[in-house]
C-alpha cells in the first residue's frame, strides 16, 4: 500500500507542475489575498450567484493553535490528518478515520477544514439513509443546489444508479475544479474579490460509514465508495471516510485499494478532564467536582457524550449547597461537598450502567417542585407491587397463561393442570422423577435457561387459559357469591369469550411475540416475553397463585 | 389438554331458546362488524321483541296498539329512532366534554414543557449560526444534541382510546402555533425503514409527497416558514408497536438535526416507561431527554363518564341493575377501553329505544330537561309526540292516557334526581376509599338491596314520623342490613373514619351536590356548622388546656369531637340512602326509561363468532330456508357439502380418519336414505367396495374434489387442522362444543 501511495504522490507531483504551470503566478498571492479579504466576504456571499465558496465551512478560518486547544488530547491525530491532507493543492490518498463514538472524529475534521479553508462536501450516511439520497445529497452540494419550495424540494438531478452517480459526480467535480482554478486566476488579477479559497482541491467526506453496511444495497455501495478515487481519477479530489468501526469490517479482499487508516482512540482520563473543564464557568470548582466523580465513572464509560450527560445534573447536585458559584473551593469545602454528593454518585453510577438515566431523572424532576401534568401525583406514588397500567381481567389471565406456557415444558402441563385443579398432587408427581434423574433434570433446566422463553402453539395457550380461569373462578366463586351477588346468571365462563381479541392486543403491546408461520397450517407459535416480575405483578392483581404453577427444577 | 379431552361431550344441538332467537343471531356477527345500521338491524329485533315480550303491566293498551297494527309500527319506529338519535347525540356531547376536561390539565402541562424546552434548544443555538443550511452537523456539545421527549403514559394496554387523545393533543398544540405531525406505529415498520417515517413527516408538513424524502427538505421547509419560532412537535402515539430499530434510527437522526430543526418528541407509552429500554437501542436512549406526563387513568375517565352520563345527566334512558352489572363485568373482564364501554352503552340505548313502545315519549322528557324553566312543557311535548302517531293508534292512546302518564313521569324524574344526589354523595365519600363509581352504581341500582332495606314497615307514615323532628336524621339508626363488604357500606365506614379536614371538604362537596334540594341542603349546612362550631370550641378549649395539660388529652378530645360529627355525617348518609335512594327499577313506570334486557346486550356485545359458524354449519337449512332439505336430523345430499361434512365429522373424536370421513360423505351424497346410512356407518370399511362401483350418478372424481373443497373450507373456518406428517390420514378437529 505504501508503495502505491508513494507512486501516487509521485504522480501527484508529476501533475503539480502542470497545475502550477497554469497557476504559478497566483499560488503565493492567494495566500495573502485570503487573509485580506475575509472581512469583506460576509455581505456579498448571499447576493452573489453560487460559487465554490458555499463549500467552505463558513465563518472565519481558525488558527491551528485554536484548533489544537479546542481538541485537547487529539494533537497527534490532528497533526497526522494535516500531514495526510498535505500542503496546498497536494493530491491525497483516501483516508479512513475510525474510532469509537464521540471521540471527536467528525468535529476535528470539520474544524480542520475550517482551519485550512478548503472546500468540502459532507454527507452523513445517517441523514442520507439510502443510496439515492446519499448520491443526490453529494450532487446537490456540488452544484450549490438548495431544496426549497420554489423547486418543489427536488434534487438537482435524479440519481439512483451508482453508474449515474459516478458520471454526474465526475461532471460536477470537473466543473468545480475548473471554476476553482478560474477563481484563482481571477483573484490573482482582481484584488477586490470577496473571499478566496485555498487551493483547488475538493474533499468529499462520508461520515457514519458503518451504517451503510446495514443497507440492502451495501454490497454495491461500499465498493463504489472505496473505489471512487480510482474511478474518478481526478487528482483534485480527496476522499475521507469516517466510521466508528475499524476498516477490517469493511473491505475484506474486495479488490480495491485500502485507504489510509487513522485511528482515534478513546480518551483517557486526563483528556476527559481537560475536555470537560474546558467550557466551564468556574473551572476550579468543576475540577474539584471531577476529582470526585471522574474516576468512578470512567470505569464504566469513557464516552464523552455519556459522561457529560451524567455530569451535568450531577454537577447541579454538587453545587446545591453553594451560594456563590464563583467560589474557589478549599479542602474543607471540597470534603463537605463530596459528602453531600456521595449518595447521588452511586445512584447515577447505577443508571449509567443501565443506560437509561434520563427517564428516572425526569421522574425525579417531576417529584420535586414542578408538578407535571394534572395527575402527576398518581405517577409518583408508584407502588412497586402494583400494576401501573390498565389491563382487562381476561387479558391478565391470558398473559399469565402465556407466561406459564413459555416457562413450563409442555410435558408437565398435565400434572400442573389436572382435573383436580392440580397443585399439590401435581407437585408430588413431579418430584419423584426429578429425584430419580436429577442430573438429567438439571441439564434440562440449564437448557431451559439458555433457551429463554419457549414458544407454544395457540391451542396450548387456550387450554392453559381455560384451566387457570376455571381454577380461579372456583376459588373466587364462593367469596364472590357471599360478598356481592352482582354476578349475572347465564354467564358460564365470562372470561372465555373473546380471547383471540385479547391475544392480539397482547401481541400488539409486545408482551407476546408471534412467530411467523402460515396461518392456514394453524401452527402459529407464540412466545411470551414478559419478565417474571411483571407476570407476578399481574398474577397478584388477579390474586392468582402463579408461583404454584411455575416449573422450577 | 383438558379442554380437548372434555369438550366432545358438550357437543349438543342448540337449545330451544337459541332457535327462537335465531333471527337476531344470524345478524349478530354483522352487528359486530358493522355499525348498527338503524333501519335494518333495529327494525327486526323490535318487531320480534314486540310480539314475544309480555306487554308491560302498566300500559297494556299502548303495547297492544303496537302489536295490533303493524303499519303503525313504522311511524313509531321513525319516532323512536329520532328520539334515540336525539338522546345519543346528547350523551356523546357530554362524553366529549368530560374527556376533554380530564385531558386539558395534562395538555396544558405538556405545552408549557414544550415551550420551556424550545427555549432551551434555542439558547443552544447561538446567534449567527451559519451551519443551519449546510449538510454538516453543527459544532456543539453533545448535551445540546439531546432530544426533548415527553413520555405520555396512557396507563392502558389497549390503545384505542388514546388515539383520540393524541389527536386532540395535536389539535391543541396546533392551536398554540406549533407545527405538529402525528406519527403512528405504521410509520415505523421494519419493512419501510426510516424512509417510511420521514415520508410521512414530510407529507404532513409539506402537504405534498416528496420524491426523495430527507431531513434537508424538512429543514429548508422549516426555514421557509413564517412562524419558525415555534417548535416542531412529533407525536408518536404507540411506542409498543413501533419497530425498535427504526425508531432508534429515527431518534438518532433527529438528534443530529435538532440544532437545525427544533424537534420535540412526544411518545405515547401504553405500559411503563421501562419499556423504552427494551424497545429503543441504548445509543438512541442516550439522545433522549425524557419527561413523564400522566394522562388520566382509565378508572378516572370511567368514573367521570359514568358520573356525567348515568348519574348526573338524564339522557332519557337508564340501565337496570342487571344491565349495569353486566356492563361492569364486561368492562372489567374484556373491554379495557372507554370506547368499548360507550359502545355497550350505545347498544343498550339503541335496543331500548327500538324495543320500548313508549320510547318516543323520552324525547319529550329530554326536551323538558333542556328547558327546565318551563315546567309545563312536558305534557305538551308528550302530546305532540303522541299526536304524530298515525290516527288508528291515536284512538287507543288518547289524550287522557297521556295526561295520566305525565305526572308519573315527572315523579319518576324527581325520584331519579334524588337518587342521583345520594349516589353522588356516596361517591364523594367513597373517593377517599378509592371506590369506583360504577361499582357503587351497581349496588345503588340493586332493587333487592332496596327491598331488604325497606321492609314492610317502610311506609309513608313511618317515613313521616321519622323525618318529623329536624335533627332526627343525624341520630338516625339505619335499620337496613347492608351487604357485608358492599361498596355502600365501605363508603359509609369511610365517612366514620375520615379525618377532620377531609370531612370538611367532603361536606363542602355534599353541599354543592345537594344545592337543588333545599331540605337536604339545609341539613348538610347544619352538619358543616356543627363541625365548625365544635372546631371553634375545641380551639378555645385547646388554648385553655394547653396551659394546663399538654397534648395527650386534648388530642384525644379533639378526636372524640370529630368522631361525633363523623357519626352524625354517617348516619345522615344512611338516612339519605334510606329515604331517597330508590333504584329506578322500584319506581313505577320505570319501564319507559329503563333498559333491562341483559341477554340482548350480551348477545350484541359478545360475538362468539366461532360458535356461530358451527351452529350455522350444523343447521344450514335454517339460514338457507330452502324447501329441499327440511329434515332436521337426516343429512341430505341437497345440503351444502361443508355442512354435510361438518355434521358427519361430529361423530369422530378429535382425530378424524380422512378415509372414513370421505366414505361417509360419499354415502350421503349417493344414498340419501337415512336408514341405510346408519347401518353403513357402523362398518364403513367392510362395504367399501360395494359402493365404489355403484357411483353412476356422481363420478368419483367429482366427489373427491367436493370433499377436498369442503375440508379446505373447514380448515379456513378454523374448525380443522391439516394432517401432520406423522399421521397423514388423519385430520385434527380444532373446535369442540358450542
Amino acid at each position: 500500500m505504501l508503495g502505491w501511495f508513494l507512486q501516487k504522490r509521485k504522480m501527484g507531483k508529476d501533475e503539480v507542475p502542470l497545475i502550477t504551470r497554469r497557476t504559478t503566478r497566483s499560488s503565493s498571492a492567494t495566500a495573502i489575498s485570503t487573509k485580506n479579504n475575509v472581512v469583506e466576504s460576509t455581505t456579498s456571499t448571499n447576493i452573489c450567484s453560487p460559487s465554490p465558496i458555499d463549500l467552505l465551512y463558513g465563518g472565519e478560518p481558525i488558527d491551528l493553535d485554536v484548533l489544537l486547544s479546542n481538541f485537547p488530547g487529539r494533537h497527534p491525530q490532528i497533526r497526522e490528518l494535516l500531514q495526510i491532507l498535505g500542503p496546498l493543492n497536494a493530491p491525497m490518498l483516501p483516508v479512513f478515520v475510525y474510532g469509537g463514538p464521540s471521540t471527536g472524529k467528525t468535529g476535528i475534521l470539520l474544524q480542520l477544514f475550517r482551519h485550512l479553508n478548503r472546500p468540502f462536501v459532507y454527507s452523513s450516511c445517517r441523514t442520507c439513509y439510502s443510496p439515492r439520497i446519499l448520491f443526490e445529497s453529494v450532487l446537490n452540494q456540488l452544484s450549490y443546489h438548495q431544496k426549497n419550495s420554489t423547486n418543489g424540494y427536488s434534487s438537482v438531478k435524479r440519481c439512483e444508479k451508482p453508474s449515474d452517480f459516478v458520471n454526474f459526480l465526475r461532471e460536477a467535480l470537473v466543473g468545480i475544479v475548473k471554476s476553482l482554478k478560474e477563481n484563482r486566476r481571477k483573484s490573482k488579477s482582481s484584488k477586490k474579490l470577496e473571499r478566496s479559497i485555498d487551493g483547488n482541491m475538493v474533499y468529499l467526506i462520508f461520515d457514519k460509514l458503518e451504517l451503510v453496511k446495514d443497507w440492502d444495497k451495501s454490497s454495491t455501495i461500499l465498493p463504489l465508495l472505496f473505489n471512487l478515487d480510482s474511478m474518478l481519477n481526478i487528482p483534485e479530489v480527496g476522499l475521507i471516510f469516517i466510521s466508528s468501526t475499524p476498516p477490517d469490517t469493511f473491505y475484506s479482499s474486495m479488490g480495491y485499494i485500502e485507504p489510509i487508516p487513522l485511528y482515534f482512540p478513546t480518551y483517557n482520563e486526563d483528556d476527559l478532564r481537560q475536555i470537560l473543564v474546558r467550557n466551564q464557568a468556574n473551572p476550579k470548582l468543576y475540577s474539584s467536582f471531577l476529582d470526585v466523580v471522574l474516576r468512578p465513572f470512567c470505569r464504566i464509560t469513557r464516552r464523552l457524550d455519556e459522561l457529560s450527560a451524567v455530569f451535568s445534573p450531577l454537577f447541579i447536585e454538587y453545587c446545591k449547597p453553594l451560594n456563590d458559584l464563583a467560589i474557589v473551593p478549599n479542602e474543607d469545602l471540597k470534603r463537605k461537598l463530596f459528602s453531600n454528593l456521595q449518595p447521588h454518585i452511586s445512584l447515577f453510577l447505577n443508571e449509567t450502567f443501565r443506560v437509561l438515566s434520563q427517564s428516572s431523572l425526569g421522574a425525579e424532576r417531576t417529584k420535586d417542585g414542578e408538578p407535571r401534568g394534572s395527575k402527576s401525583k398518581v405517577g409518583t406514588c408508584e407502588d412497586s407491587d402494583e400494576l401501573d397500567f390498565h389491563m382487562s381481567t381476561s387479558a391478565k389471565y391470558l398473559l399469565i397463561s402465556a407466561f406459564l406456557a413459555s416457562r413450563n415444558p409442555a410435558t408437565l402441563d398435565a400434572s400442573f393442570f389436572d382435573s383436580r385443579g392440580g397443585s399439590a398432587d401435581g407437585r408430588k408427581r413431579r418430584r419423584k422423577p426429578s429425584e430419580m434423574a436429577k442430573g438429567q433434570k438439571e441439564a434440562e433446566e440449564q437448557e431451559l435457561l439458555s433457551k429463554g422463553p419457549g414458544s407454544f402453539p395457540l391451542e396450548r395457550l387456550l387450554a392453559i387459559f381455560q384451566c387457570i380461569t376455571s381454577v380461579a373462578e372456583d376459588s373466587l366463586g364462593e367469596e364472590v357469591q357471599e360478598e356481592d351477588s352482582l354476578e349475572v346468571e347465564g354467564q358460564n365462563n365470562p372470561l372465555m369469550s373473546d380471547v383471540l381479541l385479547q391475544l392480539s392486543t397482547l401481541c400488539n403491546a409486545n408482551f407476546i411475540v408471534k412467530g411467523g408461520t402460515c396461518p392456514l397450517e394453524g401452527s402459529t407459535r407464540y412466545r411470551s416475553v414478559v419478565s417474571e416480575d411483571l407476570a407476578l405483578k399481574v398474577a397478584k392483581s388477579v390474586k392468582f397463585p402463579l408461583a404454584k404453577y411455575v416449573y422450577r427444577r | 389438554m383438558k379442554m380437548a379431552a372434555s369438550a366432545p361431550s358438550r357437543v349438543e344441538p342448540s337449545s330451544d331458546q337459541e332457535n327462537g332467537d335465531n333471527s337476531l343471531q344470524i345478524q349478530q356477527p354483522f352487528f359486530l362488524l358493522h355499525k348498527a345500521a338503524p333501519d335494518k338491524s333495529d327494525r327486526k329485533p323490535s318487531r320480534r321483541r314486540i310480539t314475544s315480550s309480555p306487554p308491560s303491566p302498566n300500559k297494556p293498551g299502548a303495547a297492544k296498539s303496537v302489536d295490533d297494527d303493524y303499519s303503525g309500527d313504522h311511524s313509531h319506529e321513525h319516532l323512536r329512532m329520532e328520539a334515540f338519535q336525539h338522546a345519543w347525540s346528547d350523551v356523546e356531547a357530554t362524553i366529549e366534554g368530560v374527556l376533554r376536561s380530564i385531558d386539558s390539565g395534562t395538555f396544558e402541562a405538556i405545552y408549557s414543557w414544550i415551550s420551556e424546552s424550545f427555549s432551551i434548544i434555542r439558547t443552544h443555538v447561538s446567534s449567527g449560526f451559519s451551519e443551519i443550511s449546510r449538510s454538516f452537523p453543527a459544532a456543539v456539545e453533545s448535551v445540546s444534541r439531546r432530544l426533548f421527549t415527553g413520555l405520555v403514559l396512557t396507563k392502558n394496554m389497549e390503545l384505542f382510546d388514546d388515539l383520540r387523545t393524541f389527536e386532540e393533543l395535536g389539535r391543541f398544540l396546533r392551536s398554540h402555533g406549533c407545527h405538529v405531525a402525528n406519527l403512528s406505529s405504521l410509520d415505523f415498520l421494519a419493512k419501510n425503514g426510516i424512509g417510511g417515517c420521514i415520508t410521512s413527516l414530510l407529507r404532513q408538513f409539506l402537504a405534498a409527497s416528496v420524491d426523495a424524502p430527507d431531513m434537508l427538505t424538512l429543514s429548508s421547509w422549516y426555514n421557509d416558514q413564517v412562524n419558525n419560532d415555534t417548535p416542531i412537535i412529533l407525536i408518536i402515539d404507540d411506542l409498543e408497536r413501533c419497530c425498535g430499530s427504526v425508531l432508534s434510527d429515527f431518534i438518532l437522526l433527529l438528534s443530529e438535526w435538532v440544532m437545525k430543526i427544533p424537534v420535540v418528541l412526544i411518545i405515547g407509552v401504553a405500559t411503563t416507561p421501562d419499556r423504552l429500554r427494551s424497545i429503543i437501542q441504548s445509543e438512541a436512549l442516550q439522545c433522549l431527554c425524557p419527561f413523564k406526563f400522566n394522562l388520566g387513568t382509565l378508572a378516572e375517565r370511567m368514573d367521570a363518564v359514568v358520573e356525567a352520563i348515568l348519574v348526573k345527566q338524564c339522557p332519557g334512558f337508564f340501565i337496570s341493575h342487571k344491565v349495569a352489572v353486566f356492563m361492569r363485568n364486561h368492562f372489567a373482564n374484556h373491554g379495557g377501553t372507554m370506547s368499548s364501554f360507550i359502545r355497550a352503552l350505545k347498544i343498550a340505548c339503541v335496543q331500548h329505544f327500538s324495543m320500548e313502545p313508549f320510547s318516543f315519549v323520552l324525547r319529550g322528557l329530554i326536551e323538558e330537561d333542556i328547558q327546565r324553566s318551563k315546567q309545563g312543557l312536558l305534557p305538551k311535548a308528550i302530546y305532540n309526540c303522541a299526536s304524530n302517531i298515525s290516527p288508528c293508534d291515536r284512538n287507543k292512546m288518547d289524550e287522557e292516557a297521556v295526561q295520566k302518564l305525565v305526572p308519573e313521569i315527572i315523579q319518576l324524574k324527581r325520584l331519579h334526581f334524588l337518587w342521583s344526589i345520594v349516589v353522588l354523595c356516596l361517591y364523594e365519600a367513597g373517593k377517599y376509599d378509592k371506590l369506583h363509581l360504577l361499582d357503587l352504581l351497581c349496588e345503588a341500582l340493586d332493587p333487592e338491596v332496596y327491598a331488604s332495606r325497606v321492609p314492610g314497615s317502610f311506609t309513608q307514615e313511618t317515613r313521616h314520623t321519622k323525618a318529623s323532628s329536624p335533627n332526627d336524621c343525624f341520630t338516625h339508626q339505619h335499620n337496613f342490613t347492608m351487604r357485608k363488604g358492599g361498596f355502600i357500606s365501605r363508603a359509609m365506614r369511610k365517612v366514620r373514619d375520615l379525618a377532620e379536614s377531609h370531612l370538611l371538604s367532603l361536606l363542602k362537596k355534599w353541599e354543592r351536590h345537594t344545592a337543588d334540594i333545599s331540605e337536604i341542603h339545609e341539613k348538610v349546612k347544619e352538619l358543616q356548622h356543627m363541625l365548625k362550631f365544635e372546631d371553634c370550641q375545641q380551639l378555645k378549649k385547646d388554648s385553655m388546656e394547653i396551659a394546663k395539660i399538654h397534648g395527650l388529652q386534648s388530642k384525644s378530645n379533639l378526636g372524640r369531637v370529630t368522631k361525633r360529627v363523623n357519626d352524625k355525617a354517617a348516619s345522615f348518609l344512611a338516612y339519605l340512602i334510606e329515604k331517597y335512594m330508590q333504584p329506578i327499577e322500584c319506581v313505577p313506570f320505570h319501564e319507559i326509561v329503563c333498559f333491562k334486557n341483559v341477554k340482548k346486550l350480551q348477545m350484541a356485545l359478545v360475538g362468539d363468532s366461532r360458535r356461530r359458524i358451527q351452529v350455522d354449519l350444523l343447521e344450514s337449512h335454517k339460514i338457507l330456508s330452502c324447501s329441499c332439505c327440511r329434515n332436521n336430523n337426516i343429512l341430505l345430499p341437497s345440503m351444502h357439502d361443508t355442512s354435510i361434512m361438518y355434521s358427519s365429522c361430529q361423530e369422530h373424536g378429535d382425530l378424524v380418519n380422512l378415509h372414513d370421513w370421505y366414505h361417509s360423505f360419499k354415502r350421503i351424497l349417493l344414498f340419501p336414505n337415512s336408514k341405510r346410512r346408519h347401518k353403513l356407518k357402523q362398518s364403513p370399511l367392510s362395504k367399501k367396495q360395494k359402493f365404489t362401483d355403484d357411483s353412476e350418478k356422481l363420478s368419483e372424481v367429482a366427489i373427491q374434489s367436493r370433499f377436498c373443497r369442503g375440508v379446505t373450507e373447514l380448515q379456513i373456518a378454523g374448525l380443522l387442522r391439516m394432517q401432520s406428517k406423522r399421521r397423514p390420514d388423519f385430520v385434527q378437529r380444532v373446535a369442540f362444543g358450542l
